[in-house]
């Protein structure tokens, strides 16, 4: 049987070569054993660096946004949360779909090299590798056995569509959403509307003391997209550039608002934040207060839907609450 | 460096009574760019201004603060007044220290401590003001009348006396919309048709006036001067030309259907005039009840017209029609009634609405104008009416009172005592509204002379009992259980909004109420105006209105048509959107939001390199702009600006209260 990694291989090989595509983003491995970064290929030769293993969590589709215009159309390779942010860029009308060629990638969960190093401490991990619900893991003393379910990154466990929403091919057969997903889903922002006001905003400050503004988890996000963020801009000056917390905030403030009914939950400005900070609740409670407000809505999931926040209803709630 | 001149206005002792001038205007100085600070008892009165113009001259200042009032009161007059002193209108700020400070304040600290921070805030403003200018656009003088009820009746008789020419569109075969249903108008009883169906003849002889029926509007494009409309002409299967309006055709027609004219009391054939008075009197084949139309068979109408007007072969035509104004008098609909089991209308053929009663009454009605039961022709003894049928009822119809129904009502109490002799009216009612001129003395009339009897209480049931009607109520004033038994209940239905009144709105970019009534620009002070500029309001679309406010009101658009029509030119509102292309990532989220449809998408050409990329942008049209700012809240690379409003000063301001 023709290994995960093989399939995609194939596919990008073909698509190349029958002139399909110009271009295949995909994922390589690289220097590191828990890193498989977006690969850029573009003859089919080089399709056998194409892998599929347990850290390909990477986003290709956001580097659509640099290479559209050099490539009549470009092959990706999406998983569910890629295939969404596909969607995103459709919606905000920075892709155009006839531009690209999805290669679906039905996606089990991807790993947490944190959890696997901390399972392991003091032994020299050289690989890991996936067979079905077991991880494998290659130590300087020999191949342990891991349950993958228990190594996932948080994000993943969570994810309510692992499988692509959008896509022209498929490269094997869907798979099931884990169990539990749904009620997952707003725990933490349930934790944290229970504290009271003044601690709520305590905790707030402390995660958001932290912040580095390094904008990582702006230059991850797929609804991140402008052509000039406002944060790079120098005039008018939105935020001072000083280390200041009131200045951080109002950073992470506009940055939540302006993905608000926008976010569609790949989790990766939590999962690349060096400092820690839990940026997922504050998504999450937009996401859930859109719900209440407005009817369920999820994004990045029909680009010609309308958007909650970008279209207006006579029946939209007018009140402003102040809890 | 801007050189900024500040002025506190007292306003008498409204401002200097909790503001401490002196100590504002000693912070004043010291703001950054202030070079010149005084202060006037009335700065609005001409030595106020005059000051403002002498300072500007003596001390080179190039941009103006003042410290008053709202700028909702005295902005243009203030701006009036830089500019004679040969300063761009634009580069005048004003801080309200009076509506925002000094009239809620009563500590005279802290509205001072207010005061001189709301003046900081607009010097920082102003130091960043740039110029702005109006251009000048034409106007097309013409204009549209949509509905031709009374209400868009008037509005284009009076539009075209003024010697303008006039487009009215009516969706009905016919002109004359509800009041022509009428049978009597309170308070004075004059005959509806004898007083509406002359307006209609001078509607349809007037040389201004273009009369277009069985007719919709089907998108509406432009602004304000210069809008362009598409009508659709639905196909009357009749040539106007040709017809002499003899009525051969629907003499000898073959299809039957309710007449919706009469309430579906009586029938109508499929080629219709919906009635005797009709203007145009000129018949229309509703296609989906004739019998050639469904069924390929039967010609009657073609075979019998003398004038050979009868066309199959028509086809509805979308006509595109330029307009400087529009007047939007489209009406209302009576309220459904599916939410009142209790009251046994449709299952009880002597339970009917008012309007029904209004075609009862009428001399051309079903009955030629004998109320008589509708179970068994006979003339009802004892009937009951029962007020706010779908008003005032939070629960389940209209939380709003429809303002016509206590009249009518009262109107039918009379009726009833005049035309059957020895009746008895009862009407239930929670509160008899009667303002107006004559109208409480016509509802005295209805129970002292006519001998009404109005009981207060909400009825619960209506039923059935043999041949009569038991009406059940509460009697509210004694608290006593009253059951009536009665031959006939007239149900005071309540008025809604045209069923598709939010479709037009969104064809117009007006906006409309909760109840999907048009809403107005202003509730007091612009009555007929909508927020969209060029766009007015007439009758009762607006609003549950009676004849004698629907025809002021419509009056009132037709002059507020006409002055804008007498206008050379218009002036465009300089405070509107302006695109930086440079950061537009062009997903339009602008367009989304913008209410007056006044953005819209364009491709640039971009140089990468030796390569030209097409690119997507947003752009303004400035004429259709209003200012409202909800693309600049949108837009998330703050690519879009309002100008006199910008990113930049409000950002200043920020700083000036918070820093």
């Amino acid at each position: 049987m023709m290994g995960q990694s093989e399939k995609l291989q194939k596919i990008a090989a073909e698509a190349l070569e029958q002139g399909q595509v110009t271009m295949v983003l995909g994922w390589c491995k690289k220097d590191f054993w828990w890193q498989a970064p977006v690969a850029f290929i573009t003859d089919p030769a080089s399709a056998a660096r194409l892998v599929w293993d347990p850290f390909t969590v990477y986003n290709p589709v956001k580097y659509l946004l640099d290479n559209h215009h050099c490539h009549e159309k470009i092959g990706v390779f999406v998983k569910g949360c890629d295939s969404r942010a596909v969607n995103r860029l459709l919606q905000d009308r920075r892709l155009e779909r006839e531009k690209v060629v999805l290669f679906g990638v039905p996606c089990d969960g991807k790993t947490d090299a944190a959890k696997i190093k901390a399972a392991f401490p003091g032994r020299k991990i050289s690989a890991v590798s996936r067979v079905d619900e077991k991880l494998l893991v290659d130590t300087d003393s020999g191949t342990e056995t891991l349950p993958a379910a228990g190594y996932l990154l948080d994000k993943c466990q969570t994810c309510r569509h692992p499988n692509p929403v959008v896509y022209d091919v498929l490269a094997w057969e869907k798979v099931e959403p884990r169990p539990g997903v749904d009620d997952a889903r707003f725990v933490r922002v349930a934790a944290v509307e229970q504290k009271e006001l003044e601690e709520r905003y305590a905790y707030w400050l402390r995660q958001f003391d932290r912040c580095l503004r390094c904008f990582a988890c702006r230059n991850v996000c797929a609804a991140c997209n402008c052509r000039t963020c406002i944060f790079d801009q120098a005039e008018p000056r939105w935020i001072g550039k000083a280390s200041d917390l009131a200045d951080t905030l109002n950073y992470q403030i506009i940055r939540a608002f302006h993905v608000a009914g926008r976010c569609f939950e790949c989790g990766e400005c939590e999962r690349v934040c060096p400092a820690d900070i839990p940026l997922q609740e504050l998504n999450r409670k937009l996401i859930k207060d859109i719900n209440e407000y407005f009817g369920e809505y999820e994004a990045g999931l029909d680009p010609n839907d309308k958007p909650p926040l970008g279209t207006y209803r006579g029946e939209d709630p007018a009140g402003f609450d102040e809890s | 460096m801007k050189r900024i001149g500040v002025f506190l206005c007292w306003c008498g002792s409204n401002i200097a009574a909790t503001v401490d001038i002196e100590e504002t205007m000693a912070a004043a100085r010291k703001m950054p760019g202030v070079v010149y600070v005084d202060h006037n008892k009335y700065t609005c009165s001409e030595i106020g201004q005059a000051m403002i113009r002498e300072a500007i001259a003596a001390h080179r200042l190039d941009r103006v603060v003042i410290g008053s009032c709202s700028p909702r009161m005295h902005e243009n007059t203030f701006r009036k007044t830089v500019e004679a002193a040969g300063l761009n209108p634009f580069y005048l700020e004003i801080a309200n220290i009076r509506e925002q400070c000094s009239w809620v304040h009563k500590d005279k600290l802290t509205a001072t401590e207010k005061a001189i921070s709301l003046i900081r805030t607009a010097v920082a403003k102003a130091a960043r003001s740039e110029p702005l200018f109006s251009t000048e656009m034409s106007i097309e003088r013409r204009a549209l009348v949509i509905g031709g009820g009374i209400a868009g009746i008037q509005a284009a008789l009076d539009i075209a006396d003024a010697g303008f020419e006039v487009d009215l569109v009516e969706k009905e075969p016919s002109i004359g919309g509800r009041m022509a249903q009428l049978d009597k108008t309170f308070p004075t009883l004059d005959c509806s048709a004898c007083i509406l169906t002359p307006k209609m003849v001078d509607v349809a002889q007037h040389g201004n006036i273009n009369l277009i029926t069985y007719s919709e509007v089907e998108k509406v494009e432009g602004f304000v001067g210069n809008f362009t409309v598409t009508i659709r002409n639905r196909a009357r299967s009749v040539d106007m030309e040709k017809c002499t309006g003899c009525g051969d055709c629907y003499a000898k027609c073959p299809s039957k259907v309710d007449s919706e004219f009469e309430m579906g009391l009586a029938k109508r054939r499929a080629i219709y005039t919906p009635f005797p008075q009709a203007v145009p009197n000129k018949p229309a084949i509703d296609r989906a009840n004739c019998r050639y139309f469904t069924s390929g068979k039967c010609k009657v109408c073609q075979k019998v017209c003398p004038a050979g007007a009868i066309d199959y072969e028509q086809q509805d035509q979308l006509v595109e029609k330029k307009y400087g104004a529009i007047v939007v008098a489209t009406g209302f609909d009576t309220h459904k009634l599916d939410n009142y089991g209790e009251y046994a209308y449709g299952k009880h053929p002597d339970v009917i609405t008012s309007l029904e009663f209004e075609r009862l009454v009428n001399a051309s009605g079903p009955t030629g104008g004998k109320i008589l039961r509708p179970s068994n022709g006979q003339p009802p003894k004892n009937v009951a009416f029962i007020q706010c049928v779908g008003s005032r009822d939070k629960a389940k119809g209209n939380p709003y009172c429809a303002k016509i129904c206590c009249m009518y009502t009262a109107k039918h109490a009379i009726l009833l005592s005049e035309k059957v002799p020895g009746a008895n009216a009862f009407v239930f009612y929670i509160d008899v509204r009667t303002p107006g001129k004559d109208y409480e003395e016509f509802y005295n009339r209805a129970y002292e002379e006519c001998g009404a009897t109005y009981i207060r209480g909400n009825v619960s049931k209506v039923f059935p009992d043999g041949d009569k009607l038991v009406v059940r109520s509460v009697d509210a004033l004694s608290g006593a259980l009253v059951e009536l038994v009665v031959d006939m209940v007239v149900l005071a239905t309540s008025v809604d909004a045209r069923a598709d009144a939010r479709e037009l709105a969104q064809k117009l970019s007006i906006t409309t109420n909760a109840y999907n009534f048009f809403n107005e620009a202003h509730p007091k002070l612009r009555p007929v105006e909508t927020q969209t500029a060029g766009v007015f309001l007439a009758g009762a679309c607006q609003g549950p209105k009676d004849i004698p406010d629907t025809v002021a009101q419509a009056s009132a658009a037709a002059v507020k048509v006409v002055s804008l029509l007498n206008k050379e030119s218009l002036l465009s509102n300089p405070t509107v959107a302006e695109v930086d292309i440079k950061l537009c990532s062009g997903d339009m989220s602008c367009l989304a939001v913008c209410p007056y449809g006044a953005i819209a998408e364009k491709f640039i050409e971009e140089r990468h390199g030796r390569e030209i990329r097409k690119r997507r942008v947003a752009e303004v049209n400035t004429a259709l702009c209003q200012g409202c700012g909800a693309c600049t809240v949108a837009c998330r690379p703050g690519a879009i600006n309002l100008k006199g409003f910008t990113n930049e000063q409000i950002l200043a301001e920020v700083d000036a209260i918070c820093l």
